[in-house]
């Protein structure tokens, strides 16, 4: 991992220059030494922040040794806090974070309200217009819009190709864009492999997903619940009295409640999967309780018990299962699982226990409303401390697009790109959904930069990138529109530097300058966020 | 061994490596990435004691007792109605092929039987997580890492190996590979190391006449930032004319092998190319999905049956490709799922997660041949764990820590499988 490399790292205070950020002199440890000090038997996470104007500093969890190995053996390198040196403007910073990628225009909107207004406006996204891109969406991808049985009689490479461009085109052009983050977030946590259900997913997509992404986490939980999509994918529909399946029961547990930690045992688990024979899916993706399977016996899932009944018909028997759902939803463990989710995916990869903990108390408070618990993670004073995140393979492609600017008649190259870059849409084979962690994406750097190189050489009508606005009439005028297009106007000196080293032989050539963006988008610049 | 007898010996070897890289060094563009080294490396290759490692991960917990069953147990039929395999003295066409007097490998398995009776393929039963979680992905990640429930642990225990070696090649640019979109956590920590979903298809595109200048850019780019993305950018520059010299498509294996047109199958296909090519590598992780058999199994006839298949036959064509493909390198495989499932199967002809399952161990350095279990019993229900499972009898780690050290060369085990004393049992030669 390096980490036996003794050569400090540039430095940190921060001298700005104009809109780029010189970066010179020592005022700080390097993540190298923060990781040979943590060898060394040292604490991590004691320096301060220079130059910050926050009160507090994001401390690091101190990583506990793990006997008989180095630290430096059992732990990886984790992202920079060099980005905070060179990130000054909080609302950039928001910008950054909360949409899925910066682009010029956004970035003066969210200038000119300011860090609390912008923030605001896109915790309520209904606030927001987007009338322009739904309509778009509608006639370009219309089985987003379809019934189950309208779906069924389309072909599914149609249906599977229409719900990945038409999330990607969302994404790259709504201006609800936290919203977008949250329909990312949810996809993974309660994740559908598109390719074991189908059109199913559609349905999920546009009825569990997106309805409640940025609504109340128990409605969000009993949606997923009763989507065919969920139900077919783990198995529910196969589960029936003295047959049970367990696998639905589990994951509702281990992955979209409580956690794994929850406390509940094997036992729960298969008493679960009895509470919740009879649920079932009949005809094309319609939730059904089918009494017949359901098991009426007397049962106990995690201390609370359900009695025998002899109601047999009517929804007695899935009231037992709404039942627990119910009472899951606001299980504290839960609130500690998705609050500690939430803060890993929005902050950072490692929160503070304390962080994790407010999140959680907002959680019950608010009885799981998600823009409230979003709004207590978004603070200022927690973004302007907490260390840049990697963006995944889909944030970095949109973000791309975002930053390009481009006129958009298909999205057909920016999925495939997506597949090369290992990141193909809601095709995560397991119900963990797509990693959040930077070691499984940071090695794959190649299908970046080819996706960079081959989106930059697009002139065609379905993706036509208009090069002349990032043409300078000098290398170094060029470079800054690239840095301020791309990256908000903050990088180093010395990157705005070496980008327009590479522009000088003909800064005016368009193809130069694509090459140029292309570079700029495969920096390491560009993959955080 | 001079160069002439590699040139007499193992002509696709010549195409793949040697020839290609001098190719490449004359030109005048690669000179500054190509590794100078490779030419005199290759000369001390069986200097090299030490094996290379492929390590497959079967996601989704495996049914072991699908995969190698014990034939004479009454139990595993009575508790597998609609999907055990039939004995293999059955007059059914879907019968298995038997191993010994207990255990028999399901004929969609049957492709292995050659590398079992060459001696070069153990089965282990009854292994796993002494753990007893049976949730999936933290079961995995205690193997992958090496050591169940500790937070602190992050890096894997082939990445901790690779940590803890000396490079087989000191210039190597690329020691270990994940033939994955991401690298898996068995393989992080590891120096030099990267996910590689294609091998083919590494390289950098846009406009030659450029792309010198463009790496450079890159390379300069990612020398000055943090190692955590630093690191594997500058590793895929290093490895790029190093990949580009070998001619993927045009490999073409030895021992009359046929790999499978899979997923699986063209990894494993890849990683044959790779270890022939003799670049350096030293460990591959390779993962095959489609295990989580929880309805419609189908060991017989469906899907269970045709990921069985597809992963014996990958297999088995690299066994025949490396091993009596003329091929003097050792090479160890390793098989492993992160648990089995249950001894009885449920409602939906599938079966849920359960414990104990079967690894796979192939290689020369394998004391193969044979059905390795630790005081097997009955299936009966009093025999099992919590009623339903086959108890985990050897622990996951008692191979493979023999692997690393007998033929790995690695004698770190400690910092391997921290607070771990292995057993030993007899694994290699």
């Amino acid at each position: 991992m390096g980490l036996s490399e003794s050569d400090p790292v540039e430095t940190r205070a921060a001298v700005t220059t104009g809109t780029a950020v010189e970066l010179t002199t020592d005022a700080g440890p390097s993540r190298r030494h923060f990781l040979a000090a943590a060898a060394a038997g040292l604490v991590l996470g004691a320096r301060e922040l220079p130059a910050q104007n926050t009160g507090r500093r994001a401390r690091r969890k101190t990583a506990a040794p793990v006997a008989g190995v180095a630290a430096s053996l059992s732990a990886v390198a984790t992202p920079p806090d060099s980005q905070l040196a060179i990130w000054r403007d909080p609302v950039a910073r928001l910008v950054r974070r909360i949409t899925l990628g910066i682009t010029r225009d956004e970035l003066e909107r969210a200038k000119k309200l300011g860090y609390a207004k912008y923030l605001d406006e896109q915790l309520t996204p209904s606030t927001l217009d987007d009338r322009a891109v739904s309509a778009t969406i509608a006639t370009r991808y219309p089985t987003l819009r379809m019934s189950p049985d309208e779906l069924y009689a389309v072909s599914q490479g149609t249906v599977m190709t229409e719900l990945q461009e038409g999330t990607l085109y969302r994404a790259a052009f709504s201006r609800r864009q936290l919203n977008e983050r949250m329909v990312e977030f949810w996809s993974d946590h309660f994740n559908v492999d598109r390719n074991q259900v189908y059109y199913l997913k559609t349905v999920d997509d546009r009825d569990v997903i997106r309805k409640h992404a940025m609504g109340k986490f128990p409605a969000l939980l009993k949606a997923s619940a009763h989507s065919a999509a969920m139900m077919e994918y783990l198995d529910q529909t196969s589960s029936r009295r003295g047959n049970i399946n367990e696998n639905y029961a589990r994951e509702i547990m281990e992955l979209h409640s409580v956690g794994v930690d929850g406390g509940y045992t094997q036992q729960d688990v298969n008493e679960l999967a009895r509470v919740l024979t009879g649920w079932t899916v009949s005809g094309r993706g319609i939730f059904t309780y089918d009494a017949p399977l359901h098991d009426f016996g007397p049962k106990s899932v995690m201390g609370r018990t359900i009695p025998a009944t002899a109601q047999r018909t009517g929804l007695a028997g899935k009231a037992e299962a709404d039942a627990v759902i119910d009472s899951l939803a606001l299980h504290p463990k839960t609130a500690q699982y998705v609050a500690s989710k939430l803060t890993k995916f929005l902050l950072q990869y490692d929160p503070t226990d304390a962080m994790v903990q407010a999140v959680a108390a907002e959680f019950t408070r608010t009885k799981g409303d998600i823009p409230a618990m979003l709004r207590l993670i978004l603070s200022e004073s927690n973004l302007m401390v907490a260390p840049a995140k990697y963006k995944r393979p889909y944030h970095f492609a949109v973000s791309m697009v975002r930053a390009m600017g481009p006129a958009v008649t298909s999205m057909s190259l920016v999925r495939t790109l997506l597949d090369n870059m290992g990141q193909s849409l809601f095709a995560w084979e397991t119900p963990d959904g797509y990693p959040d962690t930077m070691e499984f994406w940071s090695g794959l750097v190649l299908a970046r930069w080819n996706a960079a190189g081959t989106l930059v050489a697009q002139t065609g009508a379905a993706f036509n990138f208009d090069v002349t606005s990032f043409v300078g009439t000098t290398a170094e005028a060029g470079a800054q529109l690239i840095v301020d297009r791309l990256l908000g106007g903050e990088a180093p000196v010395s990157y705005v530097t070496r980008l327009a080293d590479f522009l000088r032989p003909s800064p005016t050539s368009t193809a130069r300058v694509r090459e140029a963006v292309s570079l700029a988008l495969s920096s390491a610049q560009f993959q955080w966020y | 061994m001079s160069e002439h007898q590699h040139d007499s010996g193992c002509d696709e070897y010549n195409a793949l490596s040697r020839r290609a890289f001098v190719g490449a060094a004359a030109g005048v563009a690669v000179v500054a990435a190509f590794p100078a080294w490779l030419p005199k490396v290759v000369l001390a290759q069986n200097a090299a004691s030490r094996d290379i490692i492929v390590s497959v991960f079967l996601r989704g917990g495996a049914d072991g007792l699908s995969m190698v069953y014990p034939f004479t147990d009454a139990n595993y039929y009575t508790g597998r109605p609609t999907i055990a395999i039939p004995r293999p003295d059955s007059s059914l066409a879907n019968r298995g092929v038997a191993l010994n007097g207990e255990f028999g490998i399901s004929n969609a398995m049957s492709a292995l039987v050659p590398a079992f009776q060459a001696g070069n393929l153990l089965v282990v039963h009854g292994a796993g997580l002494v753990n007893t979680t049976r949730s999936h992905f933290d079961a995995q990640r205690f193997i992958e890492v090496g050591k169940a429930a500790d937070p602190n642990l992050v890096t894997g225990w082939l990445g901790r190996h690779l940590a803890t070696s000396t490079p087989v090649r000191s210039n190597a640019p690329l020691r270990a590979l994940g033939l994955s979109q991401g690298l898996q956590r068995t393989l992080v920590g590891a120096p030099k190391t990267l996910p590689i979903p294609n091998p083919a298809g590494f390289g950098l595109g846009g406009s030659a006449t450029s792309r010198d200048e463009r790496s450079a850019w890159l390379r300069s780019d990612y020398a000055t930032v943090d190692t955590s993305i630093g690191t594997p950018a500058l590793d895929a520059l290093n490895t790029l004319s190093l990949l580009n010299s070998i001619n993927f498509t045009s490999y073409a294996p030895g021992g009359g092998a046929v790999y499978p047109n899979s997923g699986f199958g063209r990894g494993m296909r890849s990683a044959a190319a790779l270890i022939k090519a003799d670049i350096g590598i030293e460990a591959i992780q390779i993962d095959a999905g489609g295990w989580d058999t929880h309805s419609a199994q189908a060991p017989l006839t469906g899907s269970m049956s045709r990921t069985m298949t597809d992963l014996a036959q990958s297999l088995a064509a690299f066994h025949a490709d490396t091993l009596t493909g003329g091929v003097s390198y050792k090479i160890t495989v390793v098989v492993l799922s992160e648990f089995g499932r249950n001894v009885r199967e449920n409602g939906s002809q599938g079966t849920d997660h359960g414990r104990g399952s079967c690894m796979f161990v192939m290689g020369p350095g394998i004391a193969g041949g044979r059905v390795l279990t630790n005081n097997w019993v009955p299936l009966a229900r009093e025999n099992l764990e919590a009623g339903q499972d086959l108890r985990v009898t050897i622990d996951h780690r008692d191979i493979l820590s023999e692997i690393v050290s007998r033929r790995l060369g690695n004698t770190n085990v400690g910092v391997i499988f921290p607070g771990y004393v292995p057993t030993v049992r007899g694994v290699t030669l």
